[in-house]
């Protein structure tokens, strides 16, 4: 297995019009690794998520997924590969089982129950949430599903736009206790966007801020 | 002067010689513009947002169907078929003009439609003739090819309506289907499939409730016109299935087509988030 970095982000820009979002942006993300992304309001957070994933082509620099430009890939591989989970965590219409073979069906692929049973012990939800409708969840639970739906593509990068922006402090540690767990059993890189600098501290592994590019926190542990 | 005293001599004819139908027709045209006035009175206070098109649609609209109506026996006579299809096509055309005309803020609409009401229900009425279920005379497939034609229409602008206000309005779904690896028909499949079954709802009702509640035009015209009431009868059923196949398959061609005006070749969406 290669010990590089499985995503990079050299010299990113964006501006809208005169506006400009971010400017020469750098990043490296390796697997089992956990970097925050900060910023005020209105930086650009999410959009950088989205330029990652080239659901949003930046103004300026190169975005390289496994050694290869994301101009490059299938953007329909890219994003099987390295998934972005936005802040909504929005279900389709159904029930959680619906959801989460929602992704696999469109890549012609297949689980059965007891693989979905896993994949929601993973994110610490039971087996009984399989037959829920959806839309009817929580917002912490919304999101576990959301993340356990990108799971299930197996991929080997996993960006997570505010995950508990919306959540109360128990479904915010439920959240985290799952990303942190993700470290433990699968061999991925998290990217995550968040604005609260005492959460960053308790699950990332450093914090990058999106508009200096600097890293403003890095927990040595 | 001379030249303008006959003119006017030649109007007077003209109305005076007009079948007293017309005069009641007038008259009750005259009155059910007290409903129009209702009509757009109800727009503007519920914020509808289609006074204008009321307005002009009613006065484009009986310019169009009162010159249809003085060449119709002239078109109902006509047996080439090349002329007869040409007529069709000519009307697929301003058909898609019309929905683009109905949908100006959205880009596209003609691209996506023009193709789609051409094959779907120019397909449809090729075959119907082919296979000896419509009669190739112009009396038959104008009238026929006009329903199918419009209803198609109908669709499209529904359809392609519904796709961009979702990409709008529902943004963040879309962007999960994609963010999951789903091409952009996979991402907007469902509005595609729902807006059809939307689309087909009213006409589905009316085959639902075919001589019970409903006694469709067509019907009821071939009944007056003179034909058999069996046959006009069957007719109608035949219209109903010509419809449904045309709506169906002029909506998916639009749609697809109309996926890139929503989509980049990255599978980026292109559509505006809509304005705050």
């Amino acid at each position: 297995m290669s010990s590089g970095p499985i995503l990079e982000m050299k010299g990113v820009s964006m501006s809208y019009g005169q506006r400009t979002l971010f400017k020469d942006f750098t990043l490296d993300l390796h697997r089992n690794e956990i970097i925050g992304i900060s910023g005020e309001s209105g930086s650009g957070k999410s959009t950088l998520l989205r330029i990652a994933v080239d659901l949003v082509t930046p103004t300026e620099g190169e975005i390289v997924f496994q050694g290869k430009d994301v101009k490059d890939w299938n953007p329909q591989e890219l994003r099987k590969c390295i998934i972005l989970v936005p802040q909504e965590a929005s279900m389709f219409p159904g029930t959680v089982r619906d959801n989460l073979l929602w992704g696999l069906k469109i890549h012609d692929q297949d689980a059965s129950d007891e693989e979905l049973e896993a994949i929601m012990e993973e994110v610490n939800l039971s087996g009984e949430y399989l037959d829920r409708v959806a839309e009817n969840l929580s917002g912490g639970e919304k999101q576990r599903i959301a993340i356990a739906r990108a799971l299930l593509l197996e991929p080997c990068g996993l960006l997570l736009d505010e995950p508990t922006s919306a959540l109360d402090e128990k479904s915010t540690l439920a959240v985290e206790k799952t990303v942190k767990g993700l470290l433990e059993s699968r061999d991925i890189g998290v990217l995550v966007v968040t604005h609260n600098r005492e959460q960053a501290e308790r699950f990332t592994d450093r914090v990058i801020e999106v508009t200096t590019g600097e890293e403003v926190y890095y927990n040595a542990d | 002067m001379q030249t303008d005293f006959d003119l006017f001599q030649a109007i007077l004819d003209f109305v005076q010689n007009l079948d007293p139908e017309v005069y009641d027709a007038a008259f009750s045209y005259a009155a059910a513009m007290v409903l129009l006035v209702g009509l757009i009175a109800l727009s503007r206070w519920q914020k509808i947002g289609i006074t204008e098109k009321l307005i002009i649609g009613t006065a484009r609209g009986t310019i169009q169907i009162i010159l249809m109506a003085l060449i119709l026996l002239e078109i109902f006579a006509l047996e080439n078929l090349v002329l007869i299809f040409g007529l069709l096509i000519f009307m697929a055309l301003f058909a898609a003009h019309t929905s683009r005309s109905n949908l100006d803020d959205i880009p596209g609409v003609f691209r996506a439609g023009a193709p789609a009401i051409l094959v779907g229900g120019l397909t449809v009425m090729v075959i119907s003739v082919l296979l000896g279920v419509v009669k190739p005379v112009g009396e038959y497939i104008i009238p026929m090819g006009g329903m199918v034609i419009g209803n198609a229409m109908g669709i499209n602008s529904l359809v392609m309506e519904r796709m961009w206000s979702n990409a709008q309005k529902q943004r963040s779904l879309m962007e999960t289907a994609l963010a999951l690896g789903a091409t952009p028909l996979q991402a907007t499949n469902m509005t595609i499939r729902e807006s059809i079954r939307s689309g087909l709802l009213p006409n589905l009702n009316r085959y639902a409730s075919l001589g019970i509640v409903s006694i469709p035009g067509l019907m009821s015209g071939m009944i007056i016109g003179g034909t058999p009431v069996l046959a006009a009868a069957l007719y109608q059923v035949i219209i109903f299935v010509m419809i449904f196949l045309a709506c169906i398959v002029s909506g998916l061609i639009a749609s697809r087509i109309f996926l890139q005006e929503m989509f980049n070749e990255r599978a980026q969406i292109t559509v505006p988030p809509p304005e705050a």
